[in-house]
């Protein structure tokens, strides 16, 4: 079964795998490219040297920043979603459910191991961001988008997509529809997960004239109102508190001197937010989630598989 | 030995019960959405029926409808999929019925020809050296030269083995040469069951004028202006106005579908007349 199922799912394997080593490949030249930077420009100015090292972070971000979003969705359409959709569409599943190994067998073996695999590629991954990533950033919480590269996000993401993908090709026993059904729910799981999360826990409430002691720190916002002069929480400032002018574009000075005027005259900011020593709870839930998710695909997976032999 | 006691699945097997002795070649016949494939699957045990039990003895191999194979694989990856799927397994016969037959192991899969893919899902069926062979529509799809050549080098394999065989095919004249156990598969019903030769000789088609009496148990019949004909079954009608004659095992198959309530099942409790 374990030669049947390299046989049959080598290309894939070895895409990702292959692309995994690049990504590697990619972060060790950026790594030393950087260390050497920084030895040879010891006497730089701090500014200086995070502006150089700003710079090579981001020619790197934009190779890599959209595989939170791309690779579950790869992996689920082509690791998932043509395991048992493709076996249907060509009818083979009635020659492997025909030998002497029971189907339970075949599906349990395809499962585990490419589960495995798929999960193991995400734990590589986070793992060489983890590694390569605090030479030039240290946060790793306050942007959703490197919170699920690092951790268990990528593994219990990957994994759920493959299941996703796995179950959509063994109910609707069709490659390219399986495909469309993990993107789509992809697309919602990714947001609706986001927007979960601000209730993992009981934000924290900072009352404060200078919003930037809280934003300068690596946390999630989740809510901004404001405390009025006389002490009552309010979602926004009366009309006419303050003289208001218009921003254009990008500029926000006309904003700014608002609130500065709101807070001369006794207001104050009440911002909730999520500080950064969350970071491990958010993933366990997160997690958690996803392989409860997976689970129940799983089971789907095996009803459609029991429905079918 | 295949034993089926009413097996139902929704609409396609109500009530389907057949008995067949060990070493039988069994062609399973009935126009299509007649429920063969369902049966076929029942008794290789890709479906689990909602009532009724299916027993089979020995190893069962199966050739689906369309002989299903991985295109992308070679011949020879094909037969490592064999080995490696199977407790019991002729490595060296699958290569030398390959080899006897100029199939090429190196081949991808899907570049042999239609007779040639039946060949190798033929030869996987066979290496595993079963006591039941299964196959479903084997000949659909071929052209008449490698139906005669699939066929000939099956029932090579039958003589060798002795092992017993179900073939299904909505043509009554693929297998007429080759099977000597008939089942007749009907709206999910099995109608007919027995042996050829006795099927045979147990009917005969009789013509006569309209309105005599055939006195014999009629199977079915067709009427013309001035003359009707009948199957009947049991022993010869002595009228010398009936015209007697044999059937073909056609005339047998056509009579019985054309009168789905009609049954021969010589071989169950208390049908037989």
């Amino acid at each position: 079964m374990i030669w049947l199922t390299w046989r049959q799912h080598r290309g894939q394997l070895l895409v990702t795998f292959g692309l995994l080593a690049a990504l590697g490949l990619m972060f060790l030249v950026s790594g030393l490219e950087a260390a050497a930077f920084v030895a040879s420009n010891a006497g730089l100015a701090p500014g200086d040297l995070d502006a150089a090292l700003g710079a090579r972070y981001d020619a790197v971000y934009t190779v890599f920043g959209w595989l939170p979003i791309v690779a579950p969705a790869l992996i689920g359409a082509f690791w998932g979603a043509p395991l048992l959709g493709r076996e249907f569409e060509r009818g083979t599943h009635r020659l492997v459910w025909t030998q002497a190994v029971p189907v339970r067998r075949w599906l349990a073996v395809k499962l585990v191991v490419l589960g495995g695999l798929v999960a193991l590629g995400g734990l590589a991954m986070s793992a060489m961001v983890s590694v390569w990533r605090p030479r030039f950033r240290t946060d790793t919480f306050g942007n959703v988008g490197i919170f699920n590269m690092l951790g268990v996000e990528p593994a219990a993401w990957w994994l759920f997509a493959f299941m996703l993908g796995t179950a959509a090709g063994a109910v609707l026993r069709r490659t390219l529809a399986a495909m469309a059904v993990v993107v789509g729910v992809l697309a919602v799981m990714t947001f609706g997960l986001f927007t979960l999360s601000d209730h993992y826990a009981t934000p924290s409430r900072v009352v404060t004239a200078d919003q930037t002691t809280v934003t300068s720190q690596d946390v999630r916002l989740v809510e901004h109102a404001w405390l009025d002069p006389a002490g009552r929480e309010i979602a926004e400032t009366p009309p006419g508190a303050c003289p208001r002018g218009v921003d254009a574009g990008r500029n926000d000075s006309a904003r700014t001197a608002y609130e500065e005027c709101l807070i001369g005259k006794g207001y104050r900011h009440v911002v909730y937010f999520h500080g950064h020593d969350r970071f491990w709870r958010f993933q366990l839930i997160d997690a958690a989630i996803l392989l409860a998710g997976a689970a129940g695909l799983g089971l789907v997976t095996v009803r459609a598989v029991r429905r079918a032999s | 030995m295949i034993e089926a006691s009413g097996l139902k699945i929704g609409g396609r097997l109500r009530d389907c019960s057949v008995r067949v002795p060990d070493g039988r070649v069994v062609a399973l016949v009935g126009p299509n959405g007649a429920g063969k494939t369902t049966f076929l699957h029942v008794v290789v045990g890709l479906l689990t029926p909602e009532r009724g039990a299916v027993r089979t003895a020995g190893e069962v191999a199966f050739v689906a409808q369309d002989k299903p194979l991985y295109d992308g694989f070679r011949v020879a990856e094909m037969l490592t999929l064999g080995r490696r799927l199977n407790t019991r397994w002729d490595d060296s016969y699958a290569r030398e019925r390959l080899a006897g037959l100029g199939i090429p192991l190196d081949r991808k899969v899907g570049r042999l020809s239609g007779g040639q893919q039946a060949q190798v899902a033929l030869t996987i069926a066979l290496a595993r050296r079963p006591d039941l062979l299964v196959l479903d529509e084997p000949l659909a799809n071929l052209d008449p030269l490698a139906r005669h050549e699939v066929m000939r080098s099956l029932m090579g394999a039958v003589a060798e083995t002795g092992m017993s065989v179900v073939i299904s095919s909505h043509v009554v004249s693929d297998l007429v040469d080759t099977c000597d156990w008939l089942i007749v598969l009907n709206e999910g019903r099995v109608q007919v069951s027995g042996d050829i030769d006795e099927l045979l000789s147990e009917h005969r088609m009789m013509t006569g004028p309209l309105g005599l009496s055939p006195n014999a148990h009629v199977v079915g019949g067709s009427r013309t202006d001035k003359e009707q004909t009948v199957l009947v079954r049991g022993a010869p009608v002595a009228d010398p106005r009936w015209r007697v004659r044999a059937v073909s095992l056609d005339d047998l198959v056509m009579a019985y579908l054309r009168s789905p309530e009609a049954a021969a099942l010589p071989r169950l409790e208390g049908v037989r007349t």
